[in-house]
């Protein structure tokens, strides 16, 4: 397998509901990655493109529709689908083609426009999709299974509401100073503590809400290519998990779950970044910079634990330490992370890799984390999905 | 128990209560020992052979493993004739099956909600139908 460099990264800023289609924000990513990388649309062998499952035909191949814009040229568009984690197969796939010498420089994008209602149930067939009797009869909007997992976390450890809120006090102090974010406001610890509950304990300002936004990621091989790109960043590896049997999480769309243990909580996640470790050499001990998917304060916490950052049920004092806060031992989410960007499905996981990106490459203004060398990029998936993404400069 | 003649459930094949009980329809793998809910959605311990999954009802009655209090409705397609909001939802554990199933709270104070408690599962009313049924779901409640 060859190295493999990411040479340039773009993204439409994250934004609420938008009535344009969601071609025009993946060619903004694309046209920034294009620029940043200074190549030519020519030089793009491949295509690996996450789809928009609500964009009908265009969505659900968006690759295609991506290729049209900026001119067919006949090569490999792939399309994938692994909810949260779709960025993570798009860029995968790109990472895996120029590795085995299959292509020299691919392209990996994702963009997403938020429904403007809730994400509810694709199909209406109660048998082969559980959203249906999820939505139908559960009463189970997303947010209820991270309560659930929230409240068997604080029954277990001593996690208090006041960790949950100090989570968002951090994010949107980092989200403020993130342009491409889309909430800028900061909270202090009073203000998210008196925020509503949406289901108790997770309050408001504890969980993300869908987003719209779209980012573009060029890797290659290409000795030229690298040569002239501006601080080139390595991917040390990129990988995809799924869940293993015995995961005791209630996972979103499911009506059960074991009871008894038999593999770790969040197992697809788990799988990944040890995949991520034993392929790379480098270990959470390594790394300078994270970003993990902080979809409710919950996953903030549990996912430092999942990934290895410290032993079950020690997040919390890393985060009342301040081992977490820009400065600290592991900066964690210096972009404001999802609590500031929400989620916009298929380009998530490569918005995470290209700040990862930009902190190696020092782009980061008011967020910069001093020097990092080495980066890692976590999500989170529905339904046993799950991507890492370690790189160094 | 309540006359439960004129009830349907809104989707079939999840919720039974012919026994005089009301249960919750799951199914075992006689070859892995997994109890799976809803009963189509197997999820077998890599190397079962898959053999001899037979149809089960849970037991009525199970402890509480989590639960949260949702504030906010309910978006479609869910649907009530009556405003259940704000509403509880719990984890239920059925310890012998290993298995912990989620479900709508009713007919319980939810401030005396407590991991462990005992809870029993029951019928919750939707809407009524063209056909003048009660439609339902299956809830759970605390054992009084
Ligand atoms: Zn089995």
């Amino acid at each position: 397998m060859r190295d493999v460099y990411i040479i340039g990264t773009g993204i439409h800023p994250w934004m609420g509901f938008s009535e344009k289609v969601f071609a025009d924000f993946a060619a903004v990513a694309v046209d920034g990655a294009l620029k940043d990388a200074n190549v030519e649309w020519k030089r793009i062998q491949a295509i690996m493109a996450g789809i928009f499952i609500y964009g009908g035909n265009a969505g659900h191949l968006s690759g295609q529709y991506l290729e049209s814009i900026f001119g067919e040229t006949g090569i490999p568009v792939v399309n994938v689908y692994n909810a949260c984690a779709t960025g993570s197969a798009s860029l995968r796939m790109a990472y895996n083609s120029v590795a085995a010498g299959e292509t020299d420089t691919a392209l990996a994008f994702g963009a997403d426009v938020s429904p403007k209602g809730f994400l509810t149930a694709k199909s209406d067939n109660a048998v082969q999709d559980r959203d249906v009797i999820r939505w139908k009869m559960g009463g189970l909007p997303n947010p209820i299974y991270w309560a659930l997992e929230c409240r068997k976390r604080m029954e277990k450890y001593d996690t208090t509401e006041e960790d949950l809120a100090l989570v968002k006090v951090l994010m949107s102090e980092y989200g403020a100073k993130n342009p491409l974010a889309r909430f800028k406001k900061t909270y202090t610890l009073e203000e998210v503590l008196k925020s509503a509950y949406v289901c108790d304990p997770l309050r408001l300002y504890e969980i993300c809400p869908v987003s719209t936004g779209a980012a573009a990621v060029i890797v290659t091989a290409d000795k030229e290519l690298i040569s002239k790109a501006d601080k080139p960043v390595k991917i040390n590896a990129t990988t995809m998990g799924s869940a293993i049997y015995g995961d005791p999480t209630i996972r979103i769309s499911a009506l059960s779950c074991p009871s008894v243990p038999e593999a770790p909580m969040l197992s697809e996640s788990y799988s990944a970044s040890r995949q991520a470790y034993e392929k790379s050499g480098i270990g959470p001990e390594d790394i300078d910079v994270l970003e993990l998917p902080d979809n409710s304060s919950w996953h903030y916490l549990v996912y430092l634990e999942t990934c290895g950052f410290c032993k079950e049920g020690e997040a919390d004092k890393m985060l009342r330490d301040g081992e977490t806060k820009i400065g600290g031992k592991l900066p964690v989410n210096p972009s404001g992370g999802f609590s500031s960007h929400g989620e916009a499905l298929s380009a998530q996981a490569l918005w995470q890799v290209i700040e990862c990106a930009n902190q190696l490459r020092g782009r980061c203004g008011e967020r910069q984390v001093a020097n990092p060398k080495i980066a890692m990029a976590q999500t989170y998936g529905l339904m046993g999905n799950s991507g890492t993404t370690i790189m160094s400069l | 128990m309540e006359n439960m003649a004129n009830k349907v459930a809104r989707i079939p094949n999840l919720v039974d209560w012919s026994t005089g009980e009301v249960r919750l329809m799951s199914a075992k793998c006689g070859s892995c020992n997994t109890y799976f809910f809803p009963k189509e959605h197997y999820q077998h311990r890599p190397g079962c052979s898959r053999e001899g999954v037979e149809n089960v009802l849970l037991p009525n009655k199970g402890k509480l493993a989590s639960y949260t209090v949702q504030y906010y409705p309910c978006p479609a397609p869910f649907k009530t004739d009556n405003k259940i909001t704000p509403y509880g939802i719990a984890l239920v554990e059925f310890e012998k099956e290993k298995i912990q199933v989620t479900g709508i709270i009713t007919d319980t104070d939810l401030k005396s909600l407590k991991i462990g408690m005992e809870m029993e599962t029951t019928i919750l009313e939707m809407f009524t139908n063209e056909e003048k049924q009660q439609v339902v779901t299956w809830a759970f409640r605390a054992v009084k």
